[in-house]
């Protein structure tokens, strides 16, 4: 995109407040850039577990495995790009930012499948 | 926005590496979802799809990362910022334009999607 007088300006709709100093808007954006790989090392772990690696589990505890880190993955990048925008549109118009749930969504529900992984392990 | 950047946290160029480092990441997911179990028979693994199916998903990841780094590195150069030092060019931000953030999103969504789909259906 070459077109110089526009100013890019993301997140929000229309361009109401003040555009934010470019560095907040980058740190915005390399966020939602890191929460993208970790939905996407949570689709390698499902790959890894649904289909790649030889384990003598139970085919249901594979599949609730796998299926359960597809799913972490699917939340984190449906809630990525919204909370992009929440916080975009905080900054333009210099409100507070708002707590996000999701790193604790995903810590619990890692923790949970750590869990069935053990089971899974030691059951066998 | 744009202004003269003499930033020294050289937060565009760490953006544009982020872009990157996301690319590759998407590109490795693909090839190892292309990849044949380790073990063929005798493993209990979940079939999923077939190999020619699953050949077209990752080509389309692959599809999805050109237009996704071509979009970036074009934003990138149209600010002059190819020379490395620091950025003597414009600064853009943010790097991507907003169509490419939800675009990268809806294709790791359908990734997931797909696997899993893959997975229940066989």
């Amino acid at each position: 995109m070459s077109a110089p007088a526009s100013p890019a300006s993301g997140g929000g709709r229309g361009s109401e407040g003040a555009e934010p100093d470019y560095r907040f808007t980058l740190a915005n954006e390399r966020t939602f850039l890191a929460w993208i790989r970790t939905a996407l090392a949570l689709i390698a772990g499902s790959v890894a577990v649904l289909h790649l690696v030889p384990l003598d589990w139970a085919p249901v505890m594979r599949m609730v495995v796998g299926l359960a880190l597809a799913g972490l993955a699917v939340v984190i990048s449906v809630h990525a790009p919204l909370r992009w925008i929440r916080v975009q549109r905080a900054m333009r118009l210099q409100r507070s930012l708002s707590l996000s749930v999701l790193p604790v969504v995903i810590a619990v529900g890692v923790a949970l499948v750590c869990v069935v992984v053990l089971l899974g392990t030691y059951q066998s | 926005m744009r202004r003269r950047s003499g930033d020294p946290g050289l937060q565009p160029e760490r953006t544009l590496l982020s872009w990157q480092r996301t690319v590759a990441l998407i590109i490795v997911v693909a090839l190892l979802y292309v990849r044949d179990p380790f073990q063929s028979g005798g493993s209990n693994a979940v079939a999923g799809l077939d190999p020619p199916q699953r050949v077209a998903v990752a080509a389309l990841a692959v599809v999805v990362s050109g237009v996704l780094i071509a979009h970036v590195r074009r934003r990138w150069r149209a600010c002059g910022n190819e020379g490395r030092d620091g950025g003597v060019g414009w600064v853009v931000a943010p790097l991507a334009r907003p169509w490419a953030l939800f675009f990268v999103s809806a294709g790791v969504a359908g990734f997931g999607v797909v696997i899993a789909a893959g997975a229940v259906l066989d």
